[in-house]
């Protein structure tokens, strides 16, 4: 395991959340650990996209949310971007009408510095070498792999400290995203980034992550290394509903 | 989009009263209804003919906007036309008064109808759009016209006269004939929603494209919907010139079809009170404030649809509805 | 030929104050989906305020920077005070408050200020540019050059800055605007106060034309309405071409159509508004949002 072990990074403990017609979460407890690609598995429904959307603060939440020891804004999501946290939203939240450029440019809103602000353009381009082509194009006319690129590209402008990556591959082409998945994790290994990988796709998503929890109704079932959960086929079998081997 | 703001689903909000109740009250506002005009000086008879002239035209806008969820900034214009088609067959064709109103209904009917199918395709801020550019331009047209329409002097006409037999004023007379031709009014637009009509002008406000789905005519109900409204409208614009016997387009501007949407909102969008609070509004939010300043009424107009829009989406009528099912608690409890 | 072209001259002029206002419905409109109705009242009331300031001595460019500034606060504060309770309601709600805000403003006007009408000085001189038997006035020259200032000043704002780039995320995603670290709110704030501020400008062009009073944006508003339909109301390129268009074609129609002569000349807006609505509902410039599945 990569990483530093000596206390979490990102800590969540009894994590309630919900929205008016009901609560989806019922008392998360996780642990995220500082460089770490942890994915986040789970048939539809099970809260995994509450989650994501709870860590940033997009819906009301009860329980400890905390960050490099500091506990995250409530219902404040510019404030929990402010902080270093990029959520990269399920359907990517791209800009549409805006240039890709521009979209990759609002990515480093909350950062100063013309110059690092364009270097950092430059190294977007440097993993996603398709955007620079289509710098100055609306993003909304690209493909859903090259939308994909400009999500994460745009959250990686705010050199943030910790990624939420939300079904990454909704959509795409299964080489394609595999594509993207490997770019997280170069991006994860050259920046030290940490990455939280909301994932329906299991058996892919366990290739790339270090650790992975099993979301089910609410609650984490199930705990472990990416390896220990890929070569439990009982879990694999009960939870993720995928063949092994 | 249940969870409206503006809760506009059909009233629950008397449906806590007990029924016999409710047809006490009922009694009651019809005694006294038709008691008022011998009890009250004529000035005062003239200013309740009014409210009743309003509240009709109110049902007819409530039916639109309230049941439909249809925006019309326009309604003043079919308020317009009533008026003036009932005006120009008393003064160019020498009609008989009463023969105007129904006249006057068919007229308005047909151009709501008429206007209803071009505006078919527009949605919610287009169509208040549409409708306030029309009610804006329909002062220059009457008086562009002026050869039917007496041009900006207006027509004025003779009173009706109350029949010999009745032995009753003239304003009695004319005040009794509002009320039960808005009673008449009421008691059609109840009827047109309690049936399917009713169901479907509802779903075509919650959800439009569920209402297609569950085979509610869209196009048939919208212009029906406009159609109706503007036929009561008609009906509220003749008893309207027989009342002043005067009509002239000063009388008609786009302001009116604000304060009629004001008052509509004032007094309960989507309820069945609603029409006739709104009616006592849009007559006596002018008379009271304007002792103050010229421009006081719209003052007191803007700040109280804003306040009823944040604080009481239902209205006059929803807050009477609230008020009625608190009492009936404390009746409960005793 | 030279009457011809003097009529296209003078309906460029009414026109670009019209594209004035449009300009500023389409800012607000892009923003927070609200067709504001009140946008011309607020625009007169500006103009009242700055004729306060011109009557209380203080020089005509002078007054009309303060008149600005303060616009533009009060554009902000509305959008505060009485936008954000009801911010994502259903549109009747929001064209209702909207109205409000329109009887509000036009009576405070009217009680403040009184309801008859007030000389308003023109900022630039009398007299023209002469050519050939068509006149150029300068107040006309005058009119377009603001208009244009302000559309380049827009455009800068909105292409070249920050804060602009902001705006525009804001209007095309907001919740997305909001993960990327941008106060949504103040945002929205910010629109309201470009759009009262815009809206400002379009005031103080027209009162000269017009002569000031309560009333004195009525007119104008529908003829904005046209403008901004006309263009598309996403784009603020199509509101001004709009407005010079439905200007052009306001005063051709004035002077050659004689059925509709200057009494029936609001005809036009209402023909074009229903016409583009009918066969073309996004405007000439407007997009059908740009977006592949």
């Amino acid at each position: 395991m990569t990483g530093r072990d000596d206390g979490t990074f990102l800590n969540v403990a009894r994590l309630h959340a919900g929205y008016r017609a009901g609560r989806v979460l019922h008392g998360v407890d996780l642990g995220v650990a500082e460089g770490e690609i942890c994915a986040i598995l789970g048939p539809n429904g099970a809260g995994k996209t509450t989650l994501l959307r709870a860590l940033c603060g997009m819906i009301r939440t009860e329980g400890v949310l905390r960050l490099a020891g500091a506990d995250l804004p409530r219902r404040r999501p510019e404030a929990v971007a402010r902080l270093g946290v990029a959520h990269v939203p399920e359907g990517r939240g791209t800009f549409a009408p805006l240039t890709v450029e521009e979209n990759l440019r609002l990515g480093a809103y909350t950062r100063r510095g013309r110059t690092r602000i364009a270097a950092d353009i430059d190294r977007v381009y440097g993993y996603f070498p398709v955007l620079k082509e289509r710098r100055a194009q609306a993003a909304g006319s690209l493909s859903g792999g090259e939308q994909q690129m400009v999500a994460i590209g745009r959250a990686l402008m705010s050199r943030p400290r910790l990624i939420l990556l939300d079904e990454p591959s909704l959509g795409l082409a299964p080489l394609v995203t595999r594509e993207l998945f490997h770019i997280v994790k170069t991006v994860n290994e050259e920046e030290r980034t940490t990455v939280i990988l909301v994932e329906q796709n299991a058996h892919l998503t366990l290739e790339f992550a270090h650790r992975a929890h099993v979301l089910e109704t609410g609650r984490i079932v199930l705990s472990g290394s990416a390896q220990e959960i890929r070569d439990d086929e009982q879990t694999a079998r009960a939870y993720l509903g995928i063949g092994v081997g | 989009m249940s969870s409206t703001p503006l809760s506009l689903k059909s009233s629950p909000a008397s449906g806590g009263l007990a029924r016999h109740w409710r047809w006490a009250a009922l009694a009651l506002l019809t005694a006294a209804a038709c008691a008022a005009p011998f009890q009250l000086a004529p000035f005062r008879v003239f200013q309740l003919t009014m409210v009743l002239v309003y509240a009709m035209a109110l049902l007819g806008l409530n039916l639109l906007v309230g049941h439909a969820g249809q925006i019309s900034l326009g309604h003043g214009c079919f308020f317009a036309l009533g008026s003036y088609a009932a005006a120009i067959m008393m003064d160019r064709w020498d009609v008989p008064y009463l023969l105007t109103l129904p006249a006057a209904m068919a007229v308005t009917f047909v151009l709501g109808f008429a206007l209803g199918v071009p505006t078919l395709r527009l949605r919610g801020l287009y169509l208040a759009l549409v409708t306030m550019t029309i009610a804006i331009f329909l002062v220059p047209l009457l008086k562009r016209f002026g050869s039917l329409t007496g041009g900006s002097m207006g027509l004025t006409l003779a009173h009706p006269e109350p029949p010999a037999w009745t032995g009753l004023a003239r304003d009695q007379w004319l005040y009794l004939l509002a009320l039960a031709i808005a009673a008449a009014c009421g008691l059609v637009a109840w009827s047109l929603l309690r049936s399917r009509v009713g169901r479907a002008l509802h779903a075509l406000r919650d959800n439009e494209s569920a209402a297609e789905v569950m085979g509610v005519r869209l196009a048939r109900y919208k212009t029906l919907a406009f159609a109706w409204s503007a036929m009561f409208a008609g009906a509220a614009g003749a008893v309207n010139t027989w009342v002043i016997a005067f009509v002239s387009p000063d009388s008609f501007t786009v302001n009116l079809s604000i304060m009629l949407l004001a008052g509509i909102v004032v007094g309960g969008l989507g309820s069945t009170a609603g029409p006739l609070l709104g009616g006592a509004f849009v007559m006596f939010v002018p008379t009271f404030s304007q002792g103050l300043n010229e421009a006081a009424p719209n003052v007191v107009f803007g700040v109280l649809i804003i306040a009823v829009m944040y604080l009481a989406p239902t209205g006059l009528a929803g807050l009477a509805g609230r008020a009625g099912r608190f009492a009936a608690h404390i009746q409960r409890k005793k | 030929m030279a009457g011809f072209v003097q009529q296209v001259i003078e309906g460029l002029g009414t026109g670009a104050i019209y594209a004035g206002l449009a300009l500023a419905l389409v800012l607000i409109y892009r923003f927070t989906g609200i067709v504001n109705f009140a946008q011309g009242e607020l625009a007169m009331f500006s103009t009242f305020i700055a004729w306060q300031f011109v009557h209380a001595g203080v020089p005509f460019w002078a007054a009309l920077a303060l008149t600005l500034a303060i616009s533009f606060a009060g554009g902000m504060l509305i959008e505060r005070v009485l936008i954000r309770p009801v911010e994502g309601a259903p549109e009747l709600t929001l064209v209702i408050v909207t109205l409000g805000l329109f009887l509000l403003v036009n009576a405070a006007a009217g009680w403040i200020w009184s309801f008859l009408i007030k000389d308003f000085p023109s900022p630039f001189p009398g007299g023209a540019l002469r050519a050939g038997g068509v006149a150029l006035g300068y107040s006309t020259l005058g009119v377009l050059g603001v208009v244009a200032a302000v559309m380049g000043l827009l455009y800068l704002l909105f292409r070249y800055t920050r804060i602009g780039l902001a705006m525009r995320a804001v209007a095309s995603n907001p919740e997305s605007a909001r993960l990327s670290g941008i106060g949504v709110s103040r945002m929205l704030a910010l629109g309201w106060g470009l759009a009262a501020l815009v809206g400002a400008v379009s005031g103080v062009l027209v009162a000269p034309v017009l002569f000031l009073e309560p009333n004195m944006m009525g007119g104008v508003l529908i003829y904005a309405f046209a403008a901004a339909t006309l263009g598309g109301f996403d784009s603020p390129v199509g509101a001004v071409a709009g407005g010079l268009i439905v200007g052009v074609a306001e005063t051709l129609a004035g002077a050659y159509v004689h059925a509709i002569g200057s009494d029936l000349k609001v005809g036009v807006p209402l023909a074009v508004i229903i016409i583009v609505l009918l066969f073309r509902p996004q405007g000439l410039f407007g997009h059908a949002a740009v977006e592949r599945a």
